[in-house]
């Protein structure tokens, strides 16, 4: 199934280019090499990649303005690389259409999980989309709104829900603060962090087995929640 | 004003004339002239000069008609009559006059006063001001308020290169060339524009440009006061330039030693890890050593260089918290979001060491930037456990105290040392000196300035039984109300 599978790398780094492009080589991918933006948008046009793995430092263009450019043709998923202590970069690039990130210096267990993560689910979007969704023990029926927890059911109030199933539907993909309370609450409460901390409380209490320790919805500090079915 | 003045000198010499005309047989000649003199008088203390000269003509021709006979006549039929209204026209043009001078003497020196303590106010204000603008605001006061004057400023460097109408370039060369004061033409008819020249220092020219009233400005005495409260000024922002400079010579110094101090940390603290790494990597090309002993190479190499980025990370933080450019994205949040997403990176790192966890219910939401707060809970944790034995437990119970929600972490290790232990917070200052444990003494000094940047404080204590304890403390402020969110949704 790898086989066919190919990855548009755009790096300007060469170092890092070529550790990337080995490493996803090894695992059975075939990559594409790109050191510019340019570059880049030529090859993504011409190759139709499965995947995009793009630095968000890169010396022709903004990153976030290529991602906006390249989401307004394609919903190939894109995983950014960045730099350290420049959250506000990754949530622009997220907010932009960006699906996940990895922050450098970043190990190749961790880049082979994320490559995986985001190929598994391009496969799911790809085929026929089911109304339920599973996770641990829990399963969630978006025909008749219910979440059952080992075939029992459990009440989760309107907001906790949409809040789930937004989450859930989105799985091992990073949601910014923005993007959660755009899909749960609607454009009215964009500035009211606050109303996503709690609920996000609340729903780790219902289905966390140590709301502390989350298993399920994990925290990305400054950017945004992540669901882990 | 003046005319309305001059109506007031007719309306009492006429008012005096109609009470006396019901005695205008009786009273003696003398006594009449005594009280028109007397209003006159009263005149020229009250409106000045003109009026009361005015007054005088006015009570000597009244005085003629209706006192001096013959009765409701000027013509004067005795020599004596005539000498007697001669006398009178006299004395009242002498007696206004003179009490006219008098009175505007007087209020000469009242104004003189008024001046003198205004720049006496100013001089003590002057003295307060601890830089250019505030010398600037202080002058503003003042000469708004003793010569209601207005768009007031201190030009200098490029200002005066580039002046605004109705200012222009050879204007302000003039002023500063000539080094005196100079008029022209405001914004507005009813203003004219001052420039007075600051002589500040050799190399910092000023001007200090006003406009006032053009009644004030051309009177002497606004040019002295403004001559005066020029100097006055010009000494006060000699001082404050002193001061700024003073300054900055002490910034760009602590700014030089601490760039020495972080060069001298990097040249240890990075070429230790450097050095091992090089030499693993040439111990592995070499390709002698057994798969067994080349993958313990190769996890040692991967951990020095994670070694090396935590440096530059905190090198960053450092020179975030010292270049004063934190911007905080501040959110109301539970605090036990953060500490479960920092225990997750910690425990990725540490695997085998034991952390428990103790967070009291109920606690309120607290405003913070929590990428920040992730980073003071990092160099915490770290801390306890490169500072204590690996087979002890590492300790964090977070609890409300007052105002404050305090995380606490605290270690089984040798404790602080009893004495200094606020030095710890240094840069580049450890527990001791040299040690086997890398790092370069920057946590500390990262973890507190993050809390203050938050209002909040890092403590350090040694707990009974031995080992130490941190103690991140943050204020809790007045979170908003949340709204029933349930409610309205469809």
């Amino acid at each position: 199934m790898s086989l066919s599978q190919s990855i548009l790398l755009i790096e300007d780094d060469q170092q890092i280019r070529e550790f990337v492009a080995s490493t996803l080589e090894a695992e059975g991918y075939s990559l594409i090499k790109a050191a510019s933006a340019a570059q880049g948008a030529v090859e993504a046009g011409a190759s139709k990649p499965d995947l995009l793995i793009l630095d968000l430092g890169l010396p022709d263009r903004d990153g976030i303005d290529f991602i906006r450019d390249y989401r307004a043709w394609s919903a190939t998923p894109i995983l950014i690389l960045s730099a350290r202590s420049r959250e506000a970069s990754k949530v622009a690039a997220l907010d932009a259409g960006a699906d996940d990130y990895l922050t450098k210096p970043f190990g190749v267990s961790e880049l082979l999980a994320r490559v995986r993560a985001l190929l598994r689910r391009r496969l799911l979007t790809q085929e026929q989309a089911s109304p339920l969704i599973s996770f641990g023990d829990y399963q969630i029926d978006c025909v008749r709104r219910v979440v059952t927890c080992k075939a029992e059911l459990m009440h989760l109030t309107q907001i906790e829900y949409r809040l789930l199933i937004v989450l859930a539907s989105n799985p091992g993909r990073v949601l910014t603060h923005r993007q959660l309370l755009l899909q749960v609450w609607g454009g009215r409460a964009l500035e009211n962090h606050q109303y996503l901390r709690v609920y996000v409380g609340h729903l780790r209490q219902k289905i966390e087995a140590n709301p502390a320790q989350p298993q399920h919805i994990l925290t990305e500090i400054g950017v945004g929640y992540r669901f882990q079915p | 004003m003046s005319v309305r003045n001059y109506l007031s000198a007719l309306l009492l010499s006429l008012a005096l004339t109609l009470c006396l005309l019901p005695l205008q047989g009786d009273l003696d000649l003398s006594n009449a002239a005594l009280l028109y003199v007397l209003a006159v008088v009263i005149v020229g203390c009250r409106y000045g000069r003109g009026p009361a000269i005015f007054s005088a003509l006015l009570s000597a021709l009244l005085y003629a008609h209706i006192f001096v006979p013959p009765l409701f006549s000027l013509a004067i039929t005795e020599a004596q009559y005539l000498l007697a209204a001669l006398v009178m026209l006299v004395v009242a043009l002498l007696v206004g006059h003179l009490t006219a001078s008098l009175k505007a003497q007087t209020e000469q020196v009242l104004a003189r006063e008024r001046q003198t303590r205004a720049l006496y106010d100013l001089a003590r204000s002057l003295t307060a001001s601890l830089s250019p603008a505030e010398v600037e605001s202080v002058s503003q006061r003042f000469l708004a308020n003793t010569l209601r004057a207005i768009n007031i400023r201190i030009l200098r460097d490029e200002e005066i290169l580039l002046p605004a109408a109705p200012l222009t370039k050879a204007l302000l060369q003039s002023a500063m060339v000539g080094r005196h004061l100079l008029s022209s033409t405001g914004s507005h008819p009813a203003y004219s524009l001052m420039l007075v020249p600051l002589m500040a220092s050799a190399n910092t020219p000023c001007v200090l440009v006003c406009e006032i009233p053009v009644a004030l400005a051309g009177q002497p005495m606004t040019r002295a006061l403004l001559e005066t409260a020029a100097s006055v000024i010009t000494v006060a922002l000699e001082r404050t330039y002193a001061v700024e400079v003073a300054r900055e010579t002490e910034l760009r110094r602590s700014t030089e030693s601490l760039r020495n101090t972080i060069l001298a940390a990097l040249s240890h603290d990075l070429r230790t890890p450097l050095t091992v790494m090089v030499g693993l990597a040439d111990a592995l090309t070499l390709g002698k050593a057994s798969v067994e002993r080349e993958r313990s190479m190769l996890s040692a190499l991967r951990a020095q260089a994670l070694a090396i980025n935590q440096l530059v990370t905190n090198l960053l933080d450092m020179a975030r918290l010292r270049s004063g450019s934190i911007e905080l994205n501040e959110e109301w949040q539970p605090i036990d979001e953060v500490i479960g997403a920092t225990l997750q990176l910690v425990r990725a790192q540490w695997r085998d060491r034991e952390i428990s966890v103790d967070i009291a219910a109920n606690l309120p939401p607290l405003r913070f930037d929590a990428v920040l707060v992730e980073r003071v809970l990092w160099n915490l944790l770290e801390n306890a456990i490169k500072y204590s034995p690996t087979d002890t437990q590492v300790e964090l119970i977070v609890r409300q105290i007052g105002i404050w929600v305090d995380v606490m972490i605290c270690d089984w290790g040798p404790g602080l040392p009893t004495v200094g232990s606020e030095e710890l917070f240094g840069m580049f200052k450890r527990g001791q000196a040299e040690s086997c444990i890398p790092g370069v003494g920057l946590g500390l000094a990262i973890a507190r300035g993050f809390a203050e940047a938050h209002g909040g404080q890092i403590l350090a204590e040694n707990r009974l039984g031995g080992g130490a304890c941190f103690r991140l403390r943050l204020p809790i402020g007045s979170p908003p109300n949340l709204d029933d969110l349930e409610g309205g949704l469809p």
